[in-house]
Parts: structure tokens; C-alpha cells; sequence
């Protein structure tokens, strides 16, 4: 039973910290709080199933064509509707909101509201002490691990990562000294986007696709962020396996409260933020400059 | 002798009309929309029409109530239908099983809303923007949560349903609905002008300057929770009356999107904008009922193209576009006059 | 001016919306409402089985109404109800007003029906619902007939009656269990997902599953739109139980089918899963949701009488699926309006309703009469049973959905057995059988 809330809690928190460090480095980095960022993983997902089912390739490389597809939309899109008015954050978010609610009716109208799935990159489970594991969740855990990694490297190591920092820390300064914000952000949209996407690929394969899928993410990944902290990536992988953890207890502790995992995890969410209101590890300057 | 008397009274009305009305596009539009709504089932009666009408209107309450708490205050409320949802199910259970009439049950329901805004209010205190944000989106979905496991009272995912009408009629209906929109946005708008709105925009500018001055901002933001509540719970417990059922639809995070969106589009730190917004978005979006599949796509690209143009929302857009304001003494004047109506310093 | 303006603008603005607001009307036609989420699997079979029925009578020349023969005209109405039902209400209310229905067919989610329900009874227009199992919905005819008399219910069979059918399906699945793999007692876990409607059937099921000579192994109530059971199946699997009850009308019951396929889980699944009733169900579940059993109106190669051949073939020919029970708008329209038309001579509403809720008449889903409840109230409910419609049990083979139910089935010792035509045995999974064989 304790291995069963363990697994379960590592393999739930590995799909909410793929989603929600994306979602927190573009806040950080941008100001943006991209309400569509669930929206281009449900986008990838219904492009692997258009490839996969319709055309029938091989589940790899429809993901991997996905993920571009997915990043160069999102690159699209952010340069025509969100660029011009980075200013008002408040417009922003309602463009954010509106191109998600786009994006559901597109998939709506091209694949209609059915419940589809699409097959999963590696079948079959093994089992380790007694509980069933599936390699999906496997790699789904592993991938989020290497992107962690990854992202490290990208953002300590390169001069892109420096630059990327420091208009995260201060945009104005970091203007300053010569960095071109605008274009900062733009490479940071693009990295989200794909992360997006590529948790879209990996974890689709675990769960429903259909056109609102992208709503339950989407409020799990902003109570993962807030709880971590906005622009802390440590915060938001903390705070991913936290609630990750919250739900898996529910789930086990409580069978026939199962659905209630969401209020759960919420809950332990604002008991957080009421002890501390900039999340576990946000930072509590002043924000507005 | 009452015919000496009633002349006075009209020339005293005509010249009020003249002068304060007639003078600026944005008070006569005010004036005709009110106009419009009052006496339309005059000409009209088709149920149908009504019925948008009715909806736009409580809708509308619901919208300026978030921009009184979200706009003024600036407390980004993205959990809105929470306070909805708390007056739809108070109203409806209160109607339903202790049988409270609707003049009774819609108040009940918005005090009930107000003490959610009380519970929401108080751990929000510390927090700020974006964190403040996300947090009241989680509300709804946890009060949605219980509504499902305590079906018995709740009537889960059916909701309540066999409540009592408003009235007899639908104009019936229409008529309490456009008075109580009318009465209570106008009564948000003067909150805003007075001093009480001074310190929410205030709070909203710098929270940090207001607490300097001496003023505790704790009661004025938790009132502003409060009295966004009351007036949100208000409009819950007349769609509850109004559609005869209380489901979790009222809570949904789609419908707190929506408050959001109307509010945003329609500008603001205004009271009017999100009611004109309201009544311009929901008609719109079931006029485009004869292309059903791309009903909602054409409202989200509706949206994503205006605040592309019109960032600070429509509304002000517009009224900047008819509206000039005077340099010397801040009065706003028709664009297309070259001096002020009241200083005559120079427009340009 | 600008004033001027302005309100030559408002002026425009109101002509337009009375242009909106006036109806057209066009004479002779009979004028049928399908509302229904149009953008879902549940509003297209509305809408497709509505679109056969009308085609098929007006290919005969219409409807005899008295001495002149009406066409039958449809109008489609999105209610978008999975989303909003504030939409679903004003759907309604168009078809009321703007298109001026004789009739409506259609209807789904619970809470929008509800509602709709309420509106059409306004109107004192027949509502035939096609998608609500709710009890609810009939009760209310029995306590206010004046109201609500206008309602009838074609598909499915009400809650009770799912509950029951269920019920019978686990006794039948435990008792072919029992003799093929030996086991000393079939235990049964129960699983629904945290709804409603499947509050009153565990409670039931609890109760039934000792009367029938079983176990109950446990009970699980995952979310409707989980989309991870793994836990579940890991508790499902360590309580022993040879049989899981599945109580499911949302996405929960694709994952649910395809990790336990995928996992491996020693226990079939019988009971209720809306999602294993569509054709699509195989691909959703990537193949994993192989020998599932689920209640279903209609299954391929089933025949209840003569007519439900004809119908599920050209059902199948023409929109290339089998029918869900969401297209007994087909029944509706063919079986139970139009000959009640024909009969009483009349479109009006209440002559109609006085005809049909006395009416006894066979459509494709089965033979259809009205109950009344124990005061002897109408309830426009239809009549479940041997002889009238029991629905049938299907499960999934080989990628194919075979009707397995009733299959020499008696609904009480002394009754007659029934088995339809093209019913197949009943096939256990074979790691079912590797898991037991010792």
C-alpha cells in the first residue's frame, strides 16, 4: 500500500512538474501567464493521434514532429497576438485564455468531441515489489528527470540560459546591459511551448484525449506553480510532487473519495500560500516595477 | 396651479437632459440603453428575446460585480463563479426545501456569498497578484468537490431543480431582472465614486502608500470581497429563480473564464465596461447559433482580435475615440468640439 | 451630429434584433425539433436517427394528419449541454419560439434535460427524451400529469431498470464463471464512478450481490474523468475479486478498460460502460478493452422483432455505426409519434398524449407500452421486460461488439426463455482462465 501511493505519487507528480516548469519559466522570464500552455499539450497530443491513427506512423516520430509543430505554432501565435501587448498583462491573459478556448474548438471541429487515445510509445508494464508499473509512466518519470537536467544545463551553462536569468531577475536592467529582452522572451515562449508539447507526447498516451482535456491540467499545473512559487523552478518541481503526493494519499487513503483528489490537493495548496503567500520558494519582493 | 408646477418640473427635466445628458455621447448612449431595455417589451414580446435579455442582464451584475473587486480593488478574482454558485444553491435550497419565496431567497443567497467572500477574502489578504489569482481559482473547484459528496443535500451533478418562478410572466421576469440590473450597477457605480471607491482604486495602485496614510486596508479589501459577493450572489440566486435549476454548472471554472473575459474586454476600472461587454458578447455569441460548430471559435477570435487593437478593452476605446478630456479643468468633452463646454480652454 | 448618430444607430440596432426576433413559418410541414450536444457522438445519433425516420415516411409521401398528408420537416438545435446548460435552455426555448416545433426529440445530459424539460412543458409541446436514464424525469409526470404530461420517454430504460438488467447480466457472468473455473464463491468488486445516478446502484448492488449467492470484494468510486486507475486496479486485484461491476457513463470508463486490459487484471468486467457501447471504443482503449460486457439498446446480428433489422442495417449502411441508444429518436419519430398522429387524426398535444400513454406498439428497440406507478399515476415510462424492451448484453469480441444477452434467460422460473436472434456465448478473457486454472 505505501509502495502503491509511492509510485502513484512519483508518477502523478512526474506529469504535473513536466507542465508545470514550462508554465513557470515563461512567467518568470515574460510575465505571461500563459493560460494556453495545457492547451498546445492537447494540441500535441491530437497531432500524435492525427499521425499515428491517420496516417500511420510509427509512434515516435509523430511525436517528435508534433513537438516542432507544436513549438512553431506556439512561436506563431505568441508573435501575433501576445507580442503586441506584453504590456497589459491583464489583455494577456485574456489572449492567453482565448487561444486556449480557440485551440478546443479547432480540435473539436477537426476530430469532434469523442473520447480517442493514442498507443503508447513503450507497451507493457513489469512489476516492482508488487505494484504494476507501466513503461510509459516509466519514461513519462525519467523524461522529467532529464529535462530537469537539460533545462539546468541550459540555463546555468549557456550564454543563452545567462540571458534568459537575467531577464527573469530584472527585465530593465537586463536591457541594460545589452540583452535583447524582447527576443529573450520569444526563446523562452519557444522552450515552453516545446516542453508542452513534449509533455503532451509523453504523457497522452496515459490519459483521455479530448478537446477539454487541457482544463484539469491546467489547475493542477497552477496550483503546482503557485505552491512552489511563481519563477522558482525548484519551487515548481517541489511543489509538483507534493500534490502529486497529496493525490495519491487521497486516492488510496480514501477509495471512495477518489474524486476528490483535486479539492485535496487544492486545499493543501492555500494552507500553503496561507503560511507563506509567495509560495515555498517565490521570492517576496516587490513584483511591479 | 399643478399645471405651473408640472411645467416647472419639465423645463427644470429638459434642461437637465440639455445640459448634463445631451452633452457627451457616452451619457446619452447611457440614457438610450436604459431607455431601450425599459420599454423594448413594449414593442416586442417574443419570449425568446426576452429570455437573452434576461440572461445578458443577470450576467451583467455578475460581471460589474468582479470589476468592482478585480477592477477597483485589484484583487484578480479568478474564482468569480464561486459567489455565484454559493447564492444559485443557497437560494435554490432555501426556495426548495424551507419554501422562501424568491424576494426572500435571493438576498439569503447573496448573504451567503458574502460570507464566502469572507472565507475567500481572509487568506487571500497576504497574497498578491498572480498568487492571489490562482488561489481564487481554486475555491470554486473545491466547494464543486464537496456539492459532489454531499449529493444528498446537493443533488450532485443534477443540482436543484423544481424552484419557484420569479414572477408569473416572462416580461414579469424581464422587469425585475432589468430594474435590479439597472438599480444595482448604478448603485456599484456610485460605491466606486465614493469614498469607500476612492480607497479600493487607491488599494489597487499601491497598497503599500494606502496603509502609509493610515487607512486599514484589510477591512477595505475584505468589504470589497465582501460587497463583490453580495452583489455576485445576488445575480446567482435570480439565474437560479430564473432557470428554475442550480447545478454545478454555477461553479464551473469555465463560467469564472468568462466573467473574466466580459470584464476584460469590455475595459476595466469602469463599471459599464463589463455590463456593455455583457450585453454586447452574449447576444452576439447566440446570434452566431446558425453556425454551431464555430459558434465559440468565432468568440474566442472575436476576442483575441479586439484586445490585439484594444488593449485597455472596448469600451474605453470607444469613449476615447468620442470623448476628449480638457487639460485645465479634467472634464470630458465631444471630441469634435475645439474648446471646453465649461472652461472654453482649448481642446487640442 | 454625432448624437443624431448614435441614435439613428440604436434604432438600426433594434430593427435588427426584431428581424432576428420575427419567426418564419412555413405552411404544412410538420415541424419536429432534435436537440441534442450536436459536436458529440450522443447529438449526432439524435440527429442521424431523426434524419432516417423523417427520410423514410416522407419518402412514403409524408404523414396522413386527418384528411391532407403533412411532411415531416427537422430542426436541428445545438443544446451544447456537456458545456453550458444555460445554452441547452435557450436551445430550447429558440425551438419553441423562433422555429415554432410540434415536437421535440432528443436530450442528454441530466441536469440540461431536467431543465429543458421545464420549458417544453411551458410550451405544452411533446418532448420524447432519448439520452436521460433518470428516474427523476417520469416521477414528475406521476406528481404533477397536468404539467408535465407532455413528456415521454423513449431510450434508454430508466435507472431502475438499468440497475436491474445489470444485475441479472453479473448473476449470468457469475453462474458461467462458477461452473468454468471451478470457484468455490464469485467475488465481485464494485466499481462506479462518483456520481449520482450510481449512488442508488451501489447501494443496490451492495444489497443484491449476498441475495444472488456472491461476495462483494469491495466498492471503488474513481472520478468520471480520471484518467489514472492503477491504484484502483492494484486494490481491485489484491481483494481477490473474479468479477468487476462497472457502473460508468463518462471517460473513466475507457482508462478503466484499457489499464486493466493493459495490466492484466484477473477479473472480467461486467455492468455499465457508456463509452463500450460506441464503435470507437476499441481504438480509444488501443485494443486493450477486449471482452468487456456492457448494457447496450442495439448491438449487430441482434434482433429483438422484426423491425430492428432493418433499421440497425441501414443505420450501420449509412452512417457506417452502430446505432446507440441515443438514436432511438428513430423510434421516436417513426413508431410513436407518427402513428399516433395517423390514429388520433390531429397534431394537437393533447389528444396526442391521451393516444400514446395508452398505446401499445412495437418499435426497433422492442415492444414499447407506458407504466404507471403504484397509485396507478401515468409515468410515460416504458416498460421494461421479457416481451417488451430489455435492452441487451453486449461485449466486446475480437474487436467486435457481439450481443450476448439474454441468451436462454428467464425472468422468472416459470417464464418462457428468451434468447434473440443472433446472440453469441458468452467468452471469458484467457488470462481469467491462466489466472484460475490452478
Amino acid at each position: 500500500m505505501i509502495l502503491d501511493i509511492i509510485v502513484s505519487g512519483l508518477i502523478s507528480g512526474s506529469v504535473y512538474a513536466l507542465l508545470a516548469i514550462g508554465f513557470c519559466l515563461i512567467f518568470g522570464v515574460a510575465r505571461i501567464v500563459n493560460i494556453a500552455h495545457t492547451a498546445f499539450y492537447m494540441v500535441a497530443g491530437y497531432g500524435i493521434y492525427f499521425g499515428t491513427h491517420k496516417l500511420g506512423f510509427h509512434p515516435l516520430w509523430c511525436m517528435l514532429a508534433s513537438v516542432i509543430m507544436v513549438t512553431l505554432f506556439g512561436l506563431i501565435a505568441y508573435k501575433l497576438f501576445i507580442d503586441p501587448i506584453r504590456e497589459h498583462e491583464a489583455a494577456v491573459l485574456i489572449c492567453t485564455i482565448a487561444m486556449a478556448m480557440a485551440m478546443q474548438e479547432i480540435m473539436l471541429l477537426m476530430f469532434t468531441g469523442d473520447f480517442l487515445s493514442v498507443p503508447s510509445l513503450m507497451e507493457g508494464f513489469f512489476k516492482v515489489l508488487g505494484v504494476k508499473i507501466f513503461y510509459q509512466q516509466l519514461l513519462t518519470f525519467g523524461l522529467v528527470l532529464l529535462i530537469l537536467i537539460a533545462l539546468w544545463a541550459l540555463l546555468m551553462k549557456t550564454k543563452l540560459g545567462l540571458a534568459i536569468r537575467s531577464t527573469a531577475q530584472d527585465r530593465e536592467v537586463a536591457n541594460l546591459m545589452g540583452i535583447n529582452e524582447s527576443r529573450a522572451a520569444m526563446v523562452t515562449m519557444g522552450i515552453t511551448v516545446g516542453l508542452a508539447g513534449l509533455a503532451g507526447a509523453v504523457v497522452v498516451p496515459l490519459t483521455i484525449l479530448e478537446p477539454f482535456m487541457w482544463m484539469h491540467p491546467l489547475i493542477m499545473m497552477m496550483a503546482v506553480v503557485v505552491l512552489g512559487g511563481l519563477g522558482s523552478l525548484k519551487g515548481s518541481f517541489v511543489g509538483a510532487y507534493i500534490l502529486g503526493f497529496a493525490e495519491a494519499l487521497v486516492v488510496f487513503l480514501i477509495p471512495k473519495g477518489a474524486f476528490l483528489k483535486g479539492s485535496v490537493a487544492l486545499s493543501v495548496m492555500i494552507l500553503v500560500l496561507l503560511i507563506r503567500p509567495e509560495g515555498l520558494f517565490g521570492v517576496a519582493f516587490e513584483e511591479e516595477r | 396651479m399643478i399645471m405651473g408646477w408640472l411645467a416647472f418640473y419639465l423645463r427644470k427635466l429638459y434642461s437637465i437632459v440639455r445640459g448634463e445628458i445631451l452633452v457627451l455621447p457616452s451619457r446619452v448612449v447611457v440614457v438610450l440603453f436604459c431607455l431601450f431595455l425599459l420599454l423594448l417589451p413594449l414593442f416586442s414580446k417574443d419570449p425568446y428575446m426576452l429570455r437573452i435579455l434576461i440572461q445578458a442582464s443577470i450576467f451583467a451584475i455578475l460581471a460589474a460585480s468582479w470589476d468592482l473587486l478585480s477592477g477597483f480593488t485589484g484583487q484578480m478574482n479568478f474564482g468569480h463563479a464561486l459567489f455565484f454558485g454559493v447564492g444559485a444553491y443557497t437560494a435554490a435550497l432555501l426556495n426548495l426545501h424551507l419554501h422562501v419565496p424568491p424576494w426572500g431567497s435571493i438576498p439569503f443567497g447573496a448573504l451567503a456569498a458574502v460570507l464566502a467572500g469572507l472565507v475567500i477574502g481572509i487568506p487571500c489578504l497576504r497574497l498578491r497578484g498572480t498568487y492571489l489569482a490562482l488561489t481564487t481559482l481554486a475555491f470554486p473547484i473545491i466547494l464543486m468537490g464537496i456539492v459532489f459528496t454531499l449529493p444528498g443535500i446537493t443533488g450532485g451533478e443534477l443540482g436543484v431543480s423544481g424552484i419557484s418562478r420569479l414572477s408569473g410572466s416572462r416580461i414579469g421576469d424581464y422587469y425585475i431582472t432589468v430594474v435590479l440590473m439597472l438599480g444595482l450597477t448604478t448603485l456599484m457605480w456610485k460605491i466606486t465614486d465614493s469614498k469607500t471607491g476612492i480607497i479600493f482604486h487607491a488599494i489597487r495602485e499601491d497598497e503599500l502608500a494606502v496603509r502609509a496614510s493610515g487607512i486599514n486596508t484589510t477591512r477595505y479589501k475584505l468589504l470589497a470581497f465582501s460587497l463583490s459577493g453580495f452583489f455576485a450572489g445576488l445575480s446567482g440566486g435570480l439565474y437560479a429563480h430564473f432557470m428554475r435549476i442550480a447545478g454545478p454548472s454555477t461553479l464551473e471554472v469555465g463560467l469564472s473564464f468568462t466573467v473574466v473575459i466580459w470584464a476584460v474586454f469590455g475595459g476595466i476600472v469602469t463599471i459599464y465596461g463589463p455590463v456593455a461587454a455583457v450585453f454586447i458578447l452574449f447576444p452576439l455569441l447566440e446570434f452566431l447559433r446558425f453556425w454551431p460548430e464555430y459558434r465559440t471559435l468565432m468568440f474566442a477570435v472575436v476576442i483575441l482580435l479586439i484586445l490585439l487593437y484594444m488593449p485597455e478593452g472596448l469600451i474605453p476605446w470607444i469613449r476615447d475615440k468620442i470623448e476628449k478630456q480638457c487639460p485645465r479643468c479634467k472634464l470630458r468633452n465631444v471630441a469634435v468640439r475645439k474648446t471646453c463646454r465649461v472652461c472654453t480652454a482649448s481642446l487640442d | 451630429m454625432r448624437r443624431l448618430k448614435v441614435g439613428w444607430m440604436m434604432m438600426a440596432a433594434l430593427g435588427l434584433v426584431l428581424a432576428i426576433a420575427l419567426p418564419a413559418r412555413a405552411a404544412d410541414v410538420i415541424k419536429i425539433g432534435v436537440i441534442g450536444p450536436m459536436n458529440f457522438m450522443q447529438g449526432k445519433a439524435h440527429w442521424n436517427g431523426a434524419t432516417m425516420a423523417a427520410e423514410e415516411i416522407n419518402a412514403k409521401g409524408g404523414v396522413q394528419v386527418g384528411q391532407k398528408k403533412m411532411m415531416i420537416e427537422l430542426v436541428k438545435a445545438d443544446s451544447n449541454e456537456h458545456i453550458n446548460v444555460t445554452d441547452a435552455t435557450n436551445a430550447m426555448e429558440r425551438l419553441m419560439t423562433q422555429s415554432k416545433v410540434d415536437f421535440v426529440v432528443g436530450g442528454f445530459r441530466t441536469e440540461a434535460v431536467l431543465a429543458m424539460q421545464d420549458i417544453a412543458m411551458d410550451y405544452k409541446k411533446i418532448f420524447i427524451g432519448c439520452g436521460a436514464a433518470t428516474d427523476e424525469l417520469c416521477l414528475r409526470v406521476a406528481k404533477d400529469y397536468n404539467k408535465y404530461k407532455y413528456w415521454f420517454r423513449q431510450t434508454p430504460i430508466n435507472s431502475t431498470f438499468l440497475g436491474r438488467t445489470s444485475f441479472i447480466h453479473l448473476a449470468t457472468v457469475g453462474a458461467i464463471l462458477k461452473k468454468s473455473l471451478n470457484l468455490p464463491q464469485v467475488k465481485i468488486a464494485v466499481v462506479g464512478e462518483k456520481a449520482v445516478w450510481t449512488e442508488g446502484m451501489i447501494k443496490a448492488a451492495e444489497a443484491t450481490i449476498p441475495k444472488m449467492g456472491m461476495e462483494v470484494a469491495g466498492i471503488w468510486q474513481p472520478s468520471p474523468v480520471a484518467t489514472d486507475v492503477a491504484a484502483e486496479l492494484s486494490a481491485i486485484q489484491r481483494s481477490g475479486a473474479h468479477i468487476i461491476f462497472t457502473i460508468f457513463s463518462a471517460a473513466v470508463g475507457i482508462t478503466f478498460a484499457r489499464q486493466a486490459g493493459e495490466l492484466k487484471i484477473p477479473a472480467v468486467q461486467v455492468g455499465i460502460n457508456v463509452e463500450a457501447q460506441k464503435d470507437g471504443f476499441t481504438q480509444a482503449t488501443q485494443g486493450m478493452g477486449n471482452y468487456v460486457m456492457t448494457l447496450n439498446t442495439y448491438a449487430r446480428g441482434v434482433e429483438f422483432n422484426e423491425l430492428t433489422k432493418p433499421f440497425v442495417d441501414a443505420y450501420i449502411k449509412r452512417f457506417g455505426e452502430t446505432p446507440t441508444y441515443n438514436a432511438g429518436t428513430y423510434d421516436a419519430i417513426k413508431y410513436t409519434l407518427a402513428p399516433a398522429i395517423e390514429k388520433t387524426g390531429t397534431l394537437d398535444a393533447d389528444k396526442l398524449v391521451a393516444y400514446i400513454e395508452n398505446s401499445k406498439y412495437m418499435a426497433s428497440a422492442g415492444t414499447i407500452a407506458y407504466l404507471k406507478d403504484a397509485e396507478g399515476r401515468p409515468l410515460h415510462e416504458i416498460t421494461w421486460g421479457p416481451g417488451y424492451v430489455t435492452s441487451v448484453g453486449v461485449q466486446w469480441q475480437d474487436g467486435e461488439l457481439k450481443g450476448v444477452w439474454p441468451n436462454q434467460w428467464k425472468a422468472t422460473p416459470e417464464a418462457p426463455e428468451v434468447t434473440y436472434k443472433g446472440i453469441v456465448p458468452y467468452k471469458i478473457p484467457p488470462w481469467v482462465i491462466e489466472a484460475y486454472k490452478k
